[in-house]
């Protein structure tokens, strides 16, 4: 009923899922088509990414990760839309000024939007990773029904970044380096994250931190769907679905108290 | 919220703590932990109560600085309060200049966003695109980054979403007091029309003769306070008195 409600609120009787969509296809357009490269960079970034890493880790240091290049992809996938969604919002109440310093529209909906930009960057990736996997990866199992649980495993990746980004970009308005601070410490959780590291070597160096680390899980699980024909750890993804809840929790907080006096602090 | 009413302002209040110190950064927040900052406090807004029914046209006068723009952005919901609340039933939109726009975005972008924040749905924008275009006569430049516009370009284009798009309560600062001649007549042929009917609009002027043209109350305001609220030349009589 009460979803019902807000479902009809959000299409029939207000604009706003229409205003969501045109921001976040205008924020898309901005990033990838004003650039030469356009939306081949989004493809091409990546892959790229991949195989720098590939050659690090693969051909200097030897690792012995099965279908080590996929295992790398679908890592970097989930961990650029974190990058993107946190780094990239930091002085987004700075940048969209223009959207609320005249009117009375709620905040929230400029986070939102701007996320759903990075969610079809995300999903450009993720179709990437798809076709990659399932056409070139030899040891490829091919697709199956437990894929279908990277759409829960984004949910809980699009709270945390939309949490984390909220936290960061309040602060921001009266601690304009937290955008240094946040990109040391976001090298620093790169890292800290089973993104090129063999899981059991990772498990074996930073005990429960595959708990500790919201990110780790995420990544854990990811590979687990997609491919290890396997459903994700429940566990897991509780503790993960936590944090998520509890950082969006704080930066709706944050947003109420610090993000209300943007207008005049910015 | 009675659904006559289309603001409410109850016990509102606002100081602005201007530091002389510039501590927005972690690092100047660290060092100086324990040296409090120099801070200055500028009551703006004055405790203060009212209501501003649907559909009135209501003048807000008083001298340069005695806190009109900030009462403006408190009740369009820009501006937190820091006492008592403002209950803002429909959208607001602060027009000056012009509306919020963004230079990184073209004209045909910038009045689809505006729109959409006004509260328009998409095929409502494009029922009303030509009209917003002619008005503005940036026909050819529809599809031009607005930063590569022309400052009276940008204030006709503002002006045509604002008056086009419209927001249920419009406030309306100065907007006769800016822009070019032809602008200043645009502005005045669009109140001469029937676009103030029906509309709540909140209009801030130094022009005694305009706010007694359009306004059925008054506001007048002196240093942060309500001195008066209610009949219009009752308010312009005590404004020309200060003046003195």
């Amino acid at each position: 009923m009460i979803l019902g409600n807000l479902l009809k609120d959000w299409t029939v009787r207000t604009n706003k899922l229409e205003r969501l969509w045109l921001l976040a296809k205008i924020e898309f357009k901005l990033r990838y088509y004003e650039n030469k490269l356009g939306l081949f960079w989004a493809l091409l970034k990546p892959l790229l990414d991949m195989c720098i890493y590939y050659v690090a880790f693969k051909v200097i240091l030897k690792t012995d990760v099965p279908s080590f290049a996929s295992y790398l992809f679908i890592g970097l996938v989930m961990w650029n839309f974190f990058l993107e969604s946190t780094n990239g919002t930091i002085a987004l109440l700075n940048t969209k000024k223009y959207l609320y310093e005249y009117s009375n529209m709620n905040k929230l909906e400029i986070y939102i939007s701007t996320l759903f930009a990075n969610s079809i960057g995300f999903l450009f990736n993720l179709t990437m990773f798809i076709l990659f996997f399932n056409f070139f990866e030899a040891g490829s199992g091919g697709f199956s029904v437990y894929n279908l649980w990277i759409i829960v495993l984004f949910i809980n990746l699009f709270i945390l970044a939309l949490g984390i980004s909220l936290i960061l970009s309040n602060i921001y308005i009266v601690a304009k380096d937290i955008n240094q601070i946040w990109m040391v410490f976001t090298s620093f959780l790169f890292f800290l994250s089973p993104i090129f590291y063999k899981l059991s070597t990772f498990k074996d160096a930073l005990p429960g931190f595959d708990f500790g680390n919201p990110l780790a899980g995420i990544i854990i699980n990811a590979r687990r769907v997609m491919m290890n024909d396997a459903a994700p750890d429940f566990k897991l993804l509780g503790f993960d679905f936590g944090y998520a809840l509890v950082i969006l929790f704080a930066g709706l907080l944050l947003l109420n108290k610090l993000g209300a006096k943007a207008a005049e602090k910015l | 919220m009675d659904n006559g009413i289309a603001l409410k302002a109850r016990n509102i209040s606002k100081t602005f703590h201007i530091s002389e110190d510039s501590h927005n950064t972690v690092k100047h927040r660290l060092f100086n932990l324990f040296s409090p900052s120099r801070r200055k406090s500028v009551p703006a807004i004055k405790l203060m109560n009212f209501e501003i029914n649907k559909g009135e046209c209501v003048g807000l006068i008083g001298r340069n600085g005695c806190g009109k723009s900030t009462l403006i952005r408190l009740l369009a919901g820009v501006y937190p309060t820091d006492t008592g609340f403002v209950e803002i039933n429909g959208t607001t939109l602060i027009m000056n200049l012009g509306v919020g726009m963004s230079q990184e975005l073209t004209a045909r972008e910038n009045i689809y966003v505006s729109s959409s924040v006004l509260g328009l749905k998409i095929k409502e924008t494009d029922a009303i695109f030509d009209k917003i275009v002619d008005f503005a006569e940036i026909r050819e430049f529809v599809d031009t980054k607005v930063k590569f516009f022309s400052s009276g370009m940008m204030a006709r284009l503002g002006f045509s979403i604002a008056v086009n798009a419209g927001a249920g309560i419009m406030f309306l600062d100065e907007i006769f007091a800016v822009g070019d001649m032809k602008f200043q007549e645009k502005a005045i042929k669009v109140f001469e029309s029937s676009w103030i009917e029906g509309k709540t609009v909140i209009l801030v002027s130094h022009s005694m003769d305009v706010i007694r043209k359009y306004c059925t109350r008054t506001a007048y305001m002196k240093k942060g306070e309500l001195v008066f609220f209610g009949e219009t030349q009752q308010a312009v009589d005590m404004y020309i008195q200060d003046n003195q």
